[in-house]
């Protein structure tokens, strides 16, 4: 599992049009395209793409992608 | 395994019966308009009949019950079960099925149970009803299901204003020896039960004078919601809602040798359309198989079900036999799947109160 590819996958999801604006360091929460919207699609997107079903406190604990790549990493 | 396999009851017919009120998404005020657009972009919810004037989820149920009762043609004193599913009953005590047995002038020879279930209570209900009719000696029986959710609703609640409804259903079931037997499965999973969750103003936490005059000024829109309050947790609802319930129809087909391909009705609890999206896909099902009434009604909660095969089938189900596959799921948390054919039931258009 590549953070690389995890970040595009994440900038797809949220839809964020440039993937490379986005580092493992970014606070996704911050972002304007950042919603609840995005959020369900985020969930989705791990889901989909990893087989792995996050929970809402998995997205409220995490602040920065890897935060959230991390999460997603464990409990693969 | 929690799978049931219920031989000898037909689903003789449905109804469906809604509020006359009706809330536009667009008018709702704390919403600009490029949000409100992408909130019914996503939702797929654009306006939802809400209850006003002190209807309750009883009240649209009977309605709905009686219309069906007089079109399918059956003698009040020929049931003899009925059952209610609300999480919204009208008295603290008793069971509101009582109040229903009552104003449908049943006879005093019928079993009655309430059932306090959310969005899985349609499946649940045929389960447990059509189990204790499959015995052979309650011949008729009703089942009733539906609340009016949106009286206990914040309207300053951004996540649950835009998506929820209120309807009542009714569903008329008959022992039949001829018929193909319904086919369930359930799972439960409590650890979770906490994304939707009401705990205040019950007995656990019966309400202080300071929470009673919180809860009232929320739910009278006076008060904005914080973090704090119970509501529900949507992210936590839908990772659920994507990952269990396709869980559950595929261990059902796999369990009862059903092909999916000759499934002719999808019928997913309407929460939302990125849900119902989500887990069509995952269940590899074409749309057109998939009904949703999402757009004029939203999430009806258990009521859902019954209303998206009444509002946008009723035609086809009136005058064919169509081998529907179902999955309830929500408050519990719980899922519950069925399979069930139906051929030329009664099925009157959705009900205006």
């Amino acid at each position: 599992m590549e953070i690389k590819d995890f970040i595009e996958k994440f900038a797809e999801a949220v839809d964020v049009e440039n993937a490379d604006s986005l580092s493992e360091s970014t606070e996704f929460k911050m972002l304007d395209e950042w919603s609840s919207l995005a959020a369900l699609s985020v969930i989705a997107m791990v889901d989909e793409e990893y087989d792995i079903t996050i929970k809402g406190d998995d997205i409220r604990q995490s602040d920065t992608i890897e935060d959230l790549f991390n999460v997603v990493k464990t409990k693969a | 395994m929690a799978f049931l396999k219920v031989p000898n009851v037909a689903i003789k017919g449905i109804s469906a019966c809604v509020p006359p009120k009706v809330e536009e998404n667009r008018d709702i005020p704390f919403y600009t308009l490029e949000e409100v657009d992408k909130v019914i972009e996503s939702t797929g919810v654009e306006r939802k009949h809400i209850v006003s004037d002190g209807i309750t989820g009883s009240d649209l149920c009977l309605k709905a019950a009686e219309i069906l009762l007089k079109e399918i043609g059956w003698e009040r004193d020929t049931i003899d079960a009925i059952a209610y599913v609300t999480q919204t009953p009208d008295y603290l005590s008793p069971p509101t099925v009582f109040v229903l047995h009552d104003k449908l002038e049943l006879s005093s020879d019928c079993l009655a149970i309430d059932l306090n279930h959310g969005c899985p209570g349609w499946v649940i209900g045929l389960a447990s009803l059509s189990s204790l009719m499959s015995h052979g000696s309650i011949k008729r029986a009703l089942l009733l299901d539906g609340d009016n959710i949106t009286s206990s609703q914040y309207p300053l609640d951004r996540e649950s204003r835009p998506l929820f409804g209120d309807c009542g259903t009714a569903t008329a079931l008959e022992f039949d020896e001829t018929v193909s037997p319904l086919l369930f499965h359930s799972g439960t999973n409590s650890k979770d039960g906490v994304s939707l969750i009401r705990r205040k103003g019950a007995y656990r936490q019966p309400h202080t004078l300071e929470t009673y005059k919180r809860e009232i000024g929320m739910l009278s829109g006076d008060l904005p919601v914080e973090e704090t309050d119970d509501t529900m947790d949507g992210m936590s609802v839908f990772s659920f809602g994507i990952t269990m319930p396709p869980k559950s129809m595929k261990q059902l087909c796999a369990e009862f040798n059903l092909d999916i391909d000759n499934i002719d009705k999808l019928l997913i609890h309407q929460a939302n359309k990125f849900m119902i999206n989500k887990i069509a896909k995952k269940m590899k099902m074409d749309l057109s198989k998939v009904p949703s009434c999402l757009r004029d009604y939203g999430n009806t909660t258990s009521a859902s079900i019954p209303l998206a095969l009444v509002a946008q089938c009723s035609k086809e189900y009136s005058s064919q036999k169509i081998r529907s596959l179902a999955c309830g799921f929500g408050t519990g948390l719980a899922w519950a799947s069925v399979y069930f054919e139906t051929e030329n039931m009664v099925c009157p258009d959705v009900i205006i109160y």
